[in-house]
């Protein structure tokens, strides 16, 4: 089989590129069907009970996503051409496509609840017209601040700030939206400072920009990938071969993808990048193997035979683990990763039979004549990569118990820093801290209540259940607790509408600031309510018409899952230690609460796949080397690495997030490949010579080469992934580069190492 | 149009009745309103009094509500709350706001003045059999209810059988509909008429029964005093 596909791409090399072209072709065709989804909410199955009850909660009460506009203005936002600046905005806002104009939350859209001629009760905008007078500002300012539904929300109590709150149809418009909004802030705004933030447009905008990084990042990796390969290789027309297969590989894994009707998800727009550098591995090996042998066998197809010869097994290996660990995702129950994980895998499989395919075909189409000088010119022996693995190999040959003692200790303080990782996410902070989400996000959440909206709903058994002064004043005391909690800035009930009417109605008394005794009288203050002016509709996103379901609005002025967690976790200990009145259950819904929920599955689901693909790599590895020991030293390299890199992550304070969680399997299937090579290739060396010290001699040649040039590669061809804007692909560059050098750097150092302190059980 | 208007908001001299209303929302649930509704015209076509008197919800009921109405000026409004025994005025600078959380507004309830609009015929029609004016009418000055609405006006009863309410964007927002008609003492009265509301979806039906005109009634109802104590001459609880 092995022989037949080699010998068939070495005599027939132009139909196996032709084939390849063609598949290729075939799967490229897929690309214009691509489906894009961004929503973090599809992290979790559409059927989860946490997704299902947000839906009927956002039905239940009407409510949309929103984006949130903030304006900072100094020394106050609060004069009449601010003002004014804001109703004129508010009103071009208002007819954008999309938008829910009655459910804008503005300074000119808002009712305010108050005292009219003669003592009486009106409900009316608060800002009806544009104004003229200071004292005009300074009234609006008074009665936002007197108004407990809209203090905090719409203008900061220093009165620098104020917000707008547009609740848009769908989350897919918000990047468009957003858009519109700058251009018309850009044309109206004046002199003070305008931010747009909310949840549905970082993750709408992610989208938006992620694709503009593949489009940016993956050809630079190429570029640089190319240039360094170069820069080993001194043969363009060879080193076009591991280009090629990274590109095959990655069409074939993203045309296959869209053709089965998969959308591309956050998670799976990375797969190109994942791709690379694993088809880009099993090519380097084999044109450095390839490139170190060919004065011995001048001939490009003997060479080829030994090179793949020599390679094969360590190759199945290195691409089975590495299958191994991202096919263990899907064992997640969070279906983005489990597609990102099934079409890596398939990639990757992909990318190791073109490895053994496209290499020898394309090897066969340059003339010996061109290779003539191939391979002499950095020369075996004296090249800088082969000084710095003789160097290598003199410092452990003398110091190996220095090495074997120093990764036991690295292993320790590891340990340690895997103990600090704390787990956490945030999709505006996908973003880098310099970008304009970022920016807005930092200044409207310092400024305002927040832009971050969870929901708490009480649910009773009977229609009007959500009237009684008992619930009431229940919520009122789950409202004060959760106010403790520095991330919320604002809690918004029924409760606060029946307070502030009766506060009203006594003549703005604030003795009468509180719920009535009788459910009677909380019916008919709120029917005030309806009879005064106020829009019913206002009302219905705190209470259902039937009165049966409440829905207290907690506006968080921090969306890191880790705060809102804490704000959730107070909540619910609340409940538990204070059961509210018999038959009522209160529930979370918002989006902030769905972003800590599909964090929790992918941490367990993320430490059920490591374990596992740990596992089945071990397995592999005792059958591969049919040794335990062997099996057992091969997981060090990968071990370690893994314990470093997260070590580090705990250490630096780096939060566990979506990216960090998903490149374990990754690291797990890279860092385990050099062992592969290293052993597998030093057993065979062995064989030969019979003599440990010959073979420890010879294993820092093409093998330590072999690896000290994926290393460069892949670690430098990487690098322009940390000039991103956009976080995760940062955090995607600095892995690989992590993942390179350590796992290099194990491989390289301890292993040595190992095996002349226990040459005589491992050789016997 | 002024005929239209006397024929729908001034029929006879004064007027009782029962009310009941039925606000379905968007997604099907519905509220119900129950409530006796006193009418006193002081002149025709000018100044009117009404005098509510709401039955249900249960723990709602016993609120009495009643209205001034000018033809020219602001109207006044009042509101009796039973549980604190406490009237208080209720603004009306929104005439354009919900009725008790209907798809009508207040003025849908008690009338806009014709004089309020310019209005033109744009042609004659039948519908449902009937023979009907087609009548556009724009606000004089710019109004937050409709920007243009075009009335339907049944030619023998001179009653609206149909009105559409378009907004700014000259997008239809709500539709009115006479559903019944019937001749209670003589004069043709709607007795079942849906407000459907296009831009939010749902609808609200309000429906009259034991309608009477003419019944006598005086003006001293229509006093605080009474809203406190309803007269049970005309509201049996």
């Amino acid at each position: 089989m092995k022989k037949a596909i080699i010998e068939f791409s070495i005599k027939r090399p132009w139909v196996v590129i032709g084939l390849a072209v063609l598949i290729t072709a075939f799967f490229a065709m897929q690309f214009p069907k691509i489906k894009i989804d961004t929503d973090p909410q599809n992290m979790l199955e559409a059927d989860e009970p946490t997704r299902l009850f947000h839906a009927a909660t956002k039905d239940n009460f009407n409510l949309y996503d929103f984006i949130a506009v903030g304006i900072v203005a100094e020394p106050t936002a609060f004069t009449p051409d601010q003002l004014n600046r804001v109703y004129r905005i508010t009103e071009e806002i208002a007819e954008l496509d999309g938008v829910i104009v009655d459910d804008i939350m503005s300074i000119s859209m808002v009712d305010d609840i108050k005292q009219g001629a003669g003592g009486s009760i009106v409900i009316e905008p608060l800002m009806e017209d544009e104004i003229e007078t200071d004292e005009e500002a300074q009234h609006i300012y008074q009665r936002i601040m007197n108004n407990p539904i809209l203090r905090g929300k719409i203008a900061s109590d220093d009165g620098k700030a104020v917000a707008i709150f547009i609740p848009i149809e769908s989350k897919k418009i918000s990047h468009r939206l957003y858009t519109e909004i700058k251009e018309i802030t850009d044309r109206l705004g004046g002199n003070a400072e305008y931010h747009v933030a909310g949840l549905p447009l970082a993750e709408d905008s992610f989208g938006s920009e992620m694709f503009v990084q593949m489009a940016v990042s993956a050809p630079a990796a190429m570029g640089v990938i190319f240039l360094l390969l170069f820069l080993f290789f001194r043969q363009v027309k060879i080193i076009i071969a591991p280009m090629v297969v990274a590109m095959m590989s990655v069409i074939w894994a993203m045309g296959l993808l869209i053709f089965t009707g998969n959308t591309v998800h956050i998670m799976s727009s990375m797969i190109p990048i994942f791709l690379m550098p694993i088809s880009v591995l099993n090519s380097i090996h084999i044109i450095s193997e390839f490139h170190d042998n060919f004065k011995k066998y001048k001939h490009r197809d003997a060479t080829i035979r030994h090179s793949i010869n020599e390679l094969f097994v360590p190759m199945l290996f290195t691409s089975m683990t590495t299958v191994a660990g991202f096919l263990s995702l899907a064992l997640t129950p969070i279906p983005p990763v489990r597609v990102f994980g099934i079409f890596v895998a398939f990639g990757i499989v992909v990318a190791w039979f073109l490895s053994l395919t496209i290499n020898p075909a394309i090897a066969m189409l340059i003339s010996d004549k061109t290779l003539r000088n191939f391979g002499k010119d950095t020369g075996e022996q004296h090249g800088m990569l082969a000084k710095v693995m003789h160097s290598f190999r003199n410092f452990s040959h003398k110091n190996y118990k220095l090495i074997i003692s120093s990764f036991a200790v690295v292993v320790v303080v590891a340990a340690v820093g895997l103990s600090l990782i704390v787990v956490n996410d945030n999709p505006v902070k996908w973003f880098k801290k310099s970008h304009p989400i970022r920016i807005a996000d930092n200044a409207m959440n310092s400024h305002l209540a927040g832009t971050y909206m969870n929901y708490l709903v009480f649910e009773g058994e009977d229609e009007g259940s959500m009237k009684s002064p008992e619930l009431l004043n229940y919520m009122l005391s789950l409202q004060k607790e959760l106010a403790k909690d520095k991330t919320v800035g604002s809690t918004t009930g029924v409760t606060d509408i029946v307070k502030k009417i009766r506060y009203e109605l006594y003549s703005e008394d604030s003795a009468k600031m509180v719920i009535p005794d009788n459910s009677n009288e909380i019916a008919q203050l709120l029917f005030l309510f309806e009879m005064s002016g106020g829009n019913p509709d206002d009302l219905f996103k705190f209470v259902t018409p039937e009165y049966d379901k409440a829905n207290l609005w907690v506006q968080l002025k921090n969306g890191d899952n880790m705060a809102v967690s804490a704000v959730v976790d107070r909540g619910n200990q609340f409940i538990s230690d204070n059961p509210p009145p018999v038959g009522i259950t209160a529930k979370w819904a918002g989006l902030p609460f769905i972003n800590i929920e599909w964090q929790n599955q992918m941490v367990s689901g993320m430490q059920k796949s490591l374990a596992s693909s740990f596992v089945v790599v071990f397995i592999m590895m005792v059958f591969l080397f049919r040794s335990f020991k062997w099996g057992f030293f091969s997981m060090l390299p990968l071990t370690i690495t893994v314990m470093a890199i997260y070590a580090f992550i705990g250490y630096i304070g780096k939060p566990y997030d979506m990216p960090v969680a998903v490149l374990s399997s990754l690291t797990l299937g890279l860092s385990i490949d050099f062992a592969i090579h290293f052993i597998q290739r030093l057993r065979v060396i062995h064989k030969r010579t019979k003599n440990f010290n010959d073979s420890y001699h010879e294993i820092f040649e093409g093998t330590g080469r072999a690896i000290s040039r994926n290393v460069m590669v892949i670690a430098i061809g990487f690098l322009p992934m940390l000039f991103s804007t956009l976080v995760p692909y940062i955090t995607v560059g600095a892995f690989f580069f992590a993942i390179m050098i350590v796992s290099g750097l194990v491989t390289m150092l301890l292993l040595p190492s190992l095996t002349r302190m226990f040459k005589k059980t491992l050789f016997n | 149009m002024k005929e239209s208007h006397l024929a729908y908001f001034y029929s006879g001299d004064d007027g009782l009745s029962d009310v009941k209303m039925t606000i379905v929302s968007k997604k099907g649930k519905e509220r119900i309103r129950e409530f006796i509704m006193i009418r006193l015209d002081i002149e025709e076509g000018g100044n009117q009094k009404y005098y509510t008197y709401f039955k249900k919800p249960s723990d709602v009921s016993r609120i009495t509500f009643m209205v001034h109405k000018t033809s020219e000026g602001n109207d006044q409004r009042w509101i009796y709350i039973p549980s604190i025994d406490l009237i208080k005025p209720i603004s009306a600078d929104d005439k354009n706001s919900s009725f008790v959380g209907s798809d009508f507004s207040y003025e849908d309830v008690s009338g806009r003045h014709w004089t309020e609009d310019t209005h033109s015929l744009k042609g004659e029609e039948t519908l449902d059999g009937k023979a009907v004016y087609v009548i556009e009418s724009v606000p004089k000055k710019k109004y937050k209810g409709f920007s243009r609405k075009v009335s339907y006006i049944d030619k023998e009863s001179m009653l609206p059988l149909k009105e559409e309410y378009f907004n700014k964007k000259d997008k239809l927002v709500k539709e009115f509909s006479a559903d019944k008609i019937e001749v209670i003492d003589g004069i043709p009265t709607i007795t079942v008429r849906t407000m459907n509301n296009i831009k939010k979806g749902g609808h609200t039906t309000v429906s009259f029964n034991k309608i009477s005109y003419n019944v006598g009634i005086k003006e001293d109802i229509f006093t605080e005093r009474y809203l406190k104590n309803p007269p049970r001459k005309y509201i049996k609880k």
